[in-house]
């Protein structure tokens, strides 16, 4: 056995051994994945039976280290650079991947991902047309 | 600042580019000569062109403590990266069918499952499924 696989074993042991709470947070992700375009919060996440609310958002930041929300604002981000990249407009982007307003969507697309959609937009046609040029 | 650059350190680059982009999929994006033997050469990754490069970086070649450092960590067993994929049991299927070596095959590690195998340039990669 080498130094990896037994730290790995030692780990596994001592952070993953609760089965029951990783179920849980693992289900709670599958969730928001399959969900990520509807209008999710603590409180639906906690409803669709996993488990209270505030032990939730506890266990998720321990398993995943980030809250349930975090996470998904970055999954529906990710699925709005690809809508974005196929030409969709941003405001159908905006309410295909969840989020409620297209100000709101533009303002944190620029503060998570360094430039507003339509930018971005512009950045990916500029980029495919010059591949295409040559 | 932006995350554009990640280096991997390769005891042969030409056999690391083969490995990298015919074996793990890759595919080559810069390749600047810089002297006889080295170059600036990197790959990305084949559904995120426009993400982060992987510098196939020949230290261990030309540093005597990069190859010390890069023996060590591959004796121990450790990687010296990892990889997202999406489901680590198809790619573990699809690497060993291909002949790559595996020194741990998929194991889950509670919201995680990982599997390690062997560049054949060095290095331990590990592959990792968010679960």
């Amino acid at each position: 056995m080498t130094f990896y696989q037994s730290e790995i074993q030692k780990i596994k042991n001592s952070c993953y051994a609760n089965t029951t709470q990783i179920q849980k947070v693992v289900a709670t992700r599958k969730y928001i994945e399959e969900h990520f375009d509807k209008p999710l919060n603590l409180d639906s996440l906690s409803n669709a039976g996993f488990t209270s609310k505030y032990h939730l958002l506890r266990l998720f930041k321990r398993y995943y280290g980030q809250t349930p929300m975090q996470y998904l604002i970055d999954k529906r981000l990710e699925k709005s650079k690809k809508h974005l990249k196929n030409g969709m407009s941003i405001s159908e982007t905006c309410y295909l991947v969840g989020f409620e307003s297209p100000s709101s969507f533009s303002t944190l697309f620029k503060k998570k991902l360094g430039s507003k959609p339509s930018t971005f937009q512009k950045k990916q046609f500029s980029q495919s047309r010059s591949i295409t040029d040559f | 600042m932006k995350v554009k650059v990640l280096s991997i350190p390769v005891l042969d680059q030409t056999k690391a580019l083969a490995f990298y982009t015919e074996i793990l999929g890759f595919v080559k994006k810069v390749d600047v000569p810089l002297s006889e033997d080295s170059r600036w050469l990197t790959v990305v990754s084949k559904e995120e062109q426009d993400g982060p490069e992987i510098l196939l970086e020949p230290s261990p070649k030309h540093f005597e403590p990069a190859k010390t450092y890069q023996k060590s960590l591959f004796e121990a067993g450790i990687p010296y990266t990892q990889f997202n994929v999406e489901n680590a049991q198809e790619e573990y299927d699809r690497l060993a069918a291909l002949g790559v070596t595996f020194s741990i095959k998929p194991t889950e590690m509670g919201t995680v499952k990982i599997a390690v195998f062997d560049d054949t340039c060095g290095n331990n990669i590990q592959i990792v499924e968010m679960l």
